[in-house]
Protein backbone atom coordinates (compact mmCIF):
# COMPACT_ATOMS: atom_id res chain seq x y z
CA UNK A 1 0.00 0.00 0.00
CA UNK A 2 1.68 3.09 -1.03
CA UNK A 3 -1.38 5.78 -0.65
CA UNK A 4 -4.11 6.19 1.68
CA UNK A 5 -7.33 8.11 0.68
CA UNK A 6 -8.37 10.16 3.81
CA UNK A 7 -11.89 12.17 3.79
CA UNK A 8 -11.72 15.66 5.02
CA UNK A 9 -14.20 18.34 5.52
CA UNK A 10 -13.75 21.44 3.48
CA UNK A 11 -10.71 23.43 3.89
CA UNK A 12 -11.36 27.32 4.18
CA UNK A 13 -8.71 29.20 2.16
CA UNK A 14 -5.17 29.03 4.40
CA UNK A 15 -6.80 26.62 6.75
CA UNK A 16 -4.23 23.35 6.80
CA UNK A 17 -5.28 19.82 6.92
CA UNK A 18 -2.38 17.81 9.10
CA UNK A 19 -1.88 14.29 8.53
CA UNK A 20 0.73 12.15 10.50
CA UNK A 21 1.25 8.50 10.04
CA UNK A 22 3.36 6.11 11.65
CA UNK A 23 4.70 3.61 9.35
CA UNK A 24 7.21 0.50 11.06
CA UNK A 25 7.22 2.76 13.78
CA UNK A 26 8.30 6.06 12.24
CA UNK A 27 6.56 9.29 12.87
CA UNK A 28 5.66 11.18 9.84
CA UNK A 29 3.86 14.49 9.41
CA UNK A 30 2.14 15.54 6.14
CA UNK A 31 0.35 19.27 5.84
CA UNK A 32 -1.55 20.04 2.79
CA UNK A 33 -3.08 23.44 1.98
CA UNK A 34 -6.22 23.51 -0.45
CA UNK A 35 -5.40 26.90 -2.07
CA UNK A 36 -8.05 28.89 -4.13
CA UNK A 37 -6.92 30.89 -6.97
CA UNK A 38 -9.06 33.54 -9.14
CA UNK A 39 -9.59 31.52 -12.23
CA UNK A 40 -12.30 34.40 -14.07
CA UNK A 41 -10.51 37.32 -16.27
CA UNK A 42 -13.75 38.42 -17.18
CA UNK A 43 -13.81 41.97 -15.19
CA UNK A 44 -9.88 42.07 -15.45
CA UNK A 45 -9.33 41.59 -19.41
CA UNK A 46 -13.20 42.52 -20.83
CA UNK A 47 -11.84 43.09 -23.62
CA UNK A 48 -11.24 39.44 -24.25
CA UNK A 49 -14.12 38.12 -26.57
CA UNK A 50 -11.90 35.31 -27.89
CA UNK A 51 -12.39 32.44 -25.82
CA UNK A 52 -8.74 31.01 -26.68
CA UNK A 53 -7.26 34.61 -25.80
CA UNK A 54 -9.64 34.17 -21.88
CA UNK A 55 -8.09 30.30 -21.98
CA UNK A 56 -4.33 31.92 -22.50
CA UNK A 57 -5.20 35.22 -19.46
CA UNK A 58 -6.58 32.38 -17.16
CA UNK A 59 -3.16 30.33 -17.61
CA UNK A 60 -0.72 33.40 -17.15
CA UNK A 61 -2.69 34.21 -14.13
CA UNK A 62 -2.77 30.35 -12.47
CA UNK A 63 1.16 30.73 -13.55
CA UNK A 64 1.44 34.15 -11.61
CA UNK A 65 -0.50 32.73 -8.55
CA UNK A 66 1.62 29.41 -8.45
CA UNK A 67 5.03 31.26 -9.20
CA UNK A 68 4.72 33.48 -6.45
CA UNK A 69 3.36 31.00 -3.94
CA UNK A 70 5.32 30.37 -0.73
CA UNK A 71 8.36 28.13 -1.66
CA UNK A 72 7.82 26.58 1.54
CA UNK A 73 5.06 24.62 0.14
CA UNK A 74 5.28 22.53 -3.29
CA UNK A 75 2.56 22.20 -5.64
CA UNK A 76 0.75 18.44 -5.83
CA UNK A 77 -1.70 18.54 -7.77
CA UNK A 78 -3.80 21.14 -9.98
CA UNK A 79 -7.50 20.47 -10.40
CA UNK A 80 -9.77 20.87 -13.37
CA UNK A 81 -12.11 23.84 -12.53
CA UNK A 82 -15.99 23.50 -13.25
CA UNK A 83 -17.52 24.87 -16.31
CA UNK A 84 -17.96 28.27 -15.15
CA UNK A 85 -16.33 28.45 -11.60
CA UNK A 86 -14.59 31.48 -10.89
CA UNK A 87 -11.84 29.59 -8.87
CA UNK A 88 -9.47 27.01 -9.31
CA UNK A 89 -8.16 24.63 -6.35
CA UNK A 90 -4.36 23.92 -6.54
CA UNK A 91 -3.45 21.16 -3.82
CA UNK A 92 -0.35 22.06 -2.10
CA UNK A 93 2.36 19.84 0.29
CA UNK A 94 4.75 21.49 2.51
CA UNK A 95 8.18 20.34 1.93
CA UNK A 96 9.16 17.80 4.49
CA UNK A 97 12.46 19.10 6.39
CA UNK A 98 15.36 16.90 7.12
CA UNK A 99 16.21 16.04 10.18
CA UNK B 1 19.20 15.52 -24.45
CA UNK B 2 15.78 17.15 -24.88
CA UNK B 3 14.46 20.23 -25.59
CA UNK B 4 11.43 21.85 -26.97
CA UNK B 5 10.44 24.95 -28.40
CA UNK B 6 6.98 26.22 -28.37
CA UNK B 7 6.06 23.22 -29.40
CA UNK B 8 2.04 22.70 -30.47
CA UNK B 9 -0.43 20.02 -31.35
CA UNK B 10 -3.64 20.78 -32.58
CA UNK B 11 -5.97 18.08 -32.81
CA UNK B 12 -8.72 18.82 -35.75
CA UNK B 13 -11.86 16.98 -36.15
CA UNK B 14 -14.92 19.14 -39.19
CA UNK B 15 -16.70 20.28 -36.33
CA UNK B 16 -13.89 20.81 -33.21
CA UNK B 17 -10.56 22.04 -33.07
CA UNK B 18 -8.26 21.22 -29.44
CA UNK B 19 -5.18 22.66 -28.99
CA UNK B 20 -3.51 19.79 -26.65
CA UNK B 21 -0.26 21.40 -26.35
CA UNK B 22 0.06 25.13 -26.43
CA UNK B 23 3.72 26.90 -26.53
CA UNK B 24 5.33 23.78 -24.73
CA UNK B 25 9.28 24.58 -23.86
CA UNK B 26 10.66 21.72 -21.74
CA UNK B 27 14.54 20.60 -21.27
CA UNK B 28 15.19 17.24 -20.53
CA UNK B 29 19.29 16.37 -19.87
CA UNK B 30 20.15 13.05 -19.97
CA UNK B 31 20.43 11.01 -16.81
CA UNK B 32 17.28 12.78 -15.69
CA UNK B 33 13.90 12.19 -13.81
CA UNK B 34 11.76 13.83 -14.51
CA UNK B 35 7.39 13.32 -13.88
CA UNK B 36 4.87 14.86 -15.70
CA UNK B 37 1.76 15.36 -13.62
CA UNK B 38 -1.77 17.14 -14.50
CA UNK B 39 -5.23 16.90 -14.79
CA UNK B 40 -7.17 14.47 -17.45
CA UNK B 41 -7.26 16.06 -20.21
CA UNK B 42 -4.33 18.55 -19.75
CA UNK B 43 -1.96 17.00 -22.66
CA UNK B 44 0.51 14.72 -20.70
CA UNK B 45 0.62 11.76 -22.80
CA UNK B 46 0.32 13.78 -26.05
CA UNK B 47 3.53 15.48 -24.85
CA UNK B 48 4.91 12.09 -24.00
CA UNK B 49 3.69 10.51 -27.44
CA UNK B 50 5.56 13.57 -29.46
CA UNK B 51 8.58 13.20 -26.77
CA UNK B 52 8.50 9.67 -28.06
CA UNK B 53 8.39 9.81 -31.60
CA UNK B 54 4.71 8.09 -31.56
CA UNK B 55 3.17 11.39 -32.80
CA UNK B 56 4.19 14.43 -34.43
CA UNK B 57 4.02 18.47 -33.39
CA UNK B 58 1.41 20.59 -35.08
CA UNK B 59 4.19 23.70 -34.68
CA UNK B 60 7.10 24.38 -32.58
CA UNK B 61 10.11 22.27 -32.66
CA UNK B 62 11.43 19.59 -31.17
CA UNK B 63 15.22 18.63 -30.45
CA UNK B 64 16.26 15.03 -29.77
CA UNK B 65 20.33 14.62 -28.94
CA UNK B 66 20.74 18.49 -30.41
CA UNK B 67 18.98 17.30 -33.79
CA UNK B 68 15.38 18.81 -34.67
CA UNK B 69 13.24 15.60 -35.43
CA UNK B 70 9.29 17.23 -35.40
CA UNK B 71 9.17 17.13 -39.16
CA UNK B 72 11.03 13.59 -39.16
CA UNK B 73 9.18 11.45 -41.85
CA UNK B 74 7.78 8.13 -40.22
CA UNK B 75 10.49 5.99 -41.26
CA UNK B 76 13.64 8.56 -39.63
CA UNK B 77 11.25 8.04 -36.63
CA UNK B 78 10.97 4.67 -36.55
CA UNK B 79 14.95 4.59 -36.97
CA UNK B 80 15.06 7.16 -34.29
CA UNK B 81 13.53 5.16 -31.43
CA UNK B 82 14.97 1.92 -32.14
CA UNK B 83 17.15 1.72 -29.46
CA UNK B 84 17.21 4.81 -28.05
CA UNK B 85 13.54 5.22 -26.79
CA UNK B 86 12.00 2.55 -24.34
CA UNK B 87 8.38 2.81 -23.70
CA UNK B 88 6.59 1.47 -20.85
CA UNK B 89 2.52 1.62 -21.24
CA UNK B 90 -0.24 1.68 -18.65
CA UNK B 91 -1.63 -1.45 -20.28
CA UNK B 92 1.77 -2.84 -20.50
CA UNK B 93 1.05 -3.61 -24.36
CA UNK B 94 2.75 -6.88 -24.62
CA UNK B 95 1.58 -8.69 -27.79
CA UNK B 96 -0.46 -11.82 -26.23
CA UNK B 97 -0.15 -14.25 -29.28
CA UNK B 98 4.63 -14.05 -28.23
CA UNK B 99 5.55 -15.94 -25.23
CA UNK B 100 7.37 -13.56 -22.26
CA UNK B 101 10.55 -14.16 -24.05
CA UNK B 102 9.51 -13.48 -27.92
CA UNK B 103 8.29 -10.11 -26.39
CA UNK B 104 11.48 -8.85 -24.96
CA UNK B 105 13.36 -10.53 -28.17
CA UNK B 106 10.94 -8.56 -30.44
CA UNK B 107 13.26 -5.11 -30.35
CA UNK B 108 16.43 -6.59 -31.00
CA UNK B 109 15.42 -8.70 -34.24
CA UNK B 110 14.10 -4.79 -35.48
CA UNK B 111 17.72 -4.18 -34.81
CA UNK B 112 18.77 -7.25 -36.80
CA UNK B 113 21.30 -8.44 -33.59
CA UNK B 114 22.28 -11.80 -34.21
CA UNK B 115 20.63 -14.69 -32.63
CA UNK B 116 23.48 -15.73 -29.76
CA UNK B 117 23.52 -12.12 -28.75
CA UNK B 118 19.79 -11.79 -28.94
CA UNK B 119 19.91 -14.94 -26.38
CA UNK B 120 22.65 -13.41 -24.15
CA UNK B 121 20.49 -9.95 -23.80
CA UNK B 122 17.00 -11.62 -23.37
CA UNK B 123 18.51 -13.84 -20.78
CA UNK B 124 20.64 -11.07 -18.86
CA UNK B 125 17.46 -8.77 -19.04
CA UNK B 126 14.45 -11.76 -17.93
CA UNK B 127 17.04 -12.49 -14.97
CA UNK B 128 17.52 -9.06 -14.07
CA UNK B 129 13.71 -8.41 -13.75
CA UNK B 130 13.13 -11.72 -11.87
CA UNK B 131 10.84 -12.87 -14.95
CA UNK B 132 12.90 -16.08 -16.10
CA UNK B 133 11.21 -18.82 -14.91
CA UNK B 134 8.10 -17.12 -16.98
CA UNK B 135 9.78 -16.84 -20.00
CA UNK B 136 7.69 -20.14 -22.26
CA UNK B 137 4.30 -18.30 -20.61
CA UNK B 138 2.56 -15.93 -22.54
CA UNK B 139 1.31 -12.23 -21.24
CA UNK B 140 -2.52 -13.22 -20.22
CA UNK B 141 -0.82 -16.18 -18.20
CA UNK B 142 0.53 -14.04 -15.80
CA UNK B 143 -0.23 -11.40 -13.13
CA UNK B 144 -0.58 -7.04 -13.53
CA UNK B 145 2.92 -6.72 -11.59
CA UNK B 146 4.62 -9.59 -14.09
CA UNK B 147 3.51 -8.15 -17.00
CA UNK B 148 4.55 -4.93 -16.53
CA UNK B 149 8.06 -6.31 -15.38
CA UNK B 150 8.28 -7.83 -18.89
CA UNK B 151 7.06 -4.56 -20.19
CA UNK B 152 9.99 -3.18 -18.94
CA UNK B 153 12.46 -5.91 -19.63
CA UNK B 154 11.53 -5.36 -23.15
CA UNK B 155 12.13 -1.62 -22.86
CA UNK B 156 15.38 -1.77 -21.39
CA UNK B 157 16.52 -4.75 -23.69
CA UNK B 158 18.25 -3.13 -26.24
CA UNK B 159 19.90 0.02 -23.33
CA UNK B 160 18.05 2.63 -24.69
CA UNK B 161 19.19 5.92 -23.41
CA UNK B 162 15.38 7.23 -22.82
CA UNK B 163 12.74 5.30 -21.05
CA UNK B 164 9.29 6.84 -21.51
CA UNK B 165 6.92 5.68 -19.14
CA UNK B 166 2.78 6.57 -19.31
CA UNK B 167 0.82 5.81 -15.98
CA UNK B 168 3.55 2.95 -15.48
CA UNK B 169 1.97 2.06 -11.81
CA UNK B 170 -1.54 3.18 -12.99
CA UNK B 171 -3.15 -0.47 -13.62
CA UNK B 172 -1.09 -2.53 -10.54
CA UNK B 173 -1.48 -3.09 -6.85
CA UNK B 174 0.69 -1.13 -4.47
CA UNK B 175 3.29 -3.50 -3.88
CA UNK B 176 3.55 -4.25 -7.50
CA UNK B 177 3.38 -0.37 -8.25
CA UNK B 178 6.13 0.18 -5.93
CA UNK B 179 8.61 -2.51 -7.50
CA UNK B 180 8.16 -1.11 -11.07
CA UNK B 181 8.79 2.17 -9.36
CA UNK B 182 11.60 1.03 -7.74
CA UNK B 183 13.21 -0.78 -11.32
CA UNK B 184 12.48 2.76 -12.81
CA UNK B 185 14.83 4.17 -9.96
CA UNK B 186 17.24 1.58 -10.10
CA UNK B 187 17.54 2.19 -14.23
CA UNK B 188 17.86 6.12 -13.84
CA UNK B 189 20.81 5.63 -11.30
CA UNK B 190 22.39 3.39 -13.37
CA UNK B 191 22.24 6.71 -16.36
CA UNK B 192 19.10 6.19 -18.34
CA UNK B 193 16.96 9.23 -18.57
CA UNK B 194 13.00 8.41 -17.86
CA UNK B 195 10.30 10.81 -18.30
CA UNK B 196 7.28 9.17 -16.78
CA UNK B 197 3.61 10.78 -16.60
CA UNK B 198 1.79 9.46 -13.75
CA UNK B 199 -1.27 10.66 -11.59
CA UNK B 200 0.50 9.52 -8.49
CA UNK B 201 2.25 12.27 -6.02
CA UNK B 202 4.22 9.08 -4.55
CA UNK B 203 5.55 7.88 -8.09
CA UNK B 204 6.70 11.53 -8.79
CA UNK B 205 8.20 12.02 -5.42
CA UNK B 206 10.89 9.04 -6.79
CA UNK B 207 11.39 11.86 -9.74
CA UNK B 208 13.85 14.91 -9.70
CA UNK B 209 11.62 16.92 -11.29
CA UNK B 210 7.94 17.68 -11.55
CA UNK B 211 6.46 19.26 -14.50
CA UNK B 212 2.66 20.31 -13.69
CA UNK B 213 0.51 20.53 -17.17
CA UNK B 214 -2.34 22.34 -17.04
CA UNK B 215 -4.54 22.92 -20.27
CA UNK B 216 -1.76 22.24 -22.78
CA UNK B 217 0.62 24.69 -21.08
CA UNK B 218 3.41 23.99 -18.60
CA UNK B 219 2.15 25.81 -15.66
CA UNK B 220 5.26 25.27 -13.23
CA UNK B 221 8.76 22.77 -12.88
CA UNK B 222 8.94 21.43 -9.39
CA UNK B 223 13.32 20.71 -8.62
CA UNK B 224 12.33 18.19 -5.97
CA UNK B 225 14.29 19.42 -2.93
CA UNK B 226 13.97 18.25 0.67
CA UNK B 227 14.49 21.78 2.71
Amino acid sequence: MKEICIPIPYLKDNEVAEVEVVVAGKRIRYDFRVESFPWEVENEFSSLSDPLERSLARIYKLKGAIEGYDKKWELIQIFNPDEHADHIHVLYRKRLKTK
Amino acid sequence: MIKTTDLVKVFRTDEVETTALNKVNITVEKGEFVAIMGPSGCGKSTLLNILGLLDTPSGGQYYFNGEEVARYKEKQRTNLRKGNIGFVFQSFNLIDELTVYENVELPLLYLKVSPAERRKKVGDVLERMKITHRRKHFPQQLSGGQQQRVAIARAVVTRPQLILADEPTGNLDSANGEEVMSLLTELNTEGTTIIMVTHSPSDADKAHRIVQLFDGHIVTENIRQIL
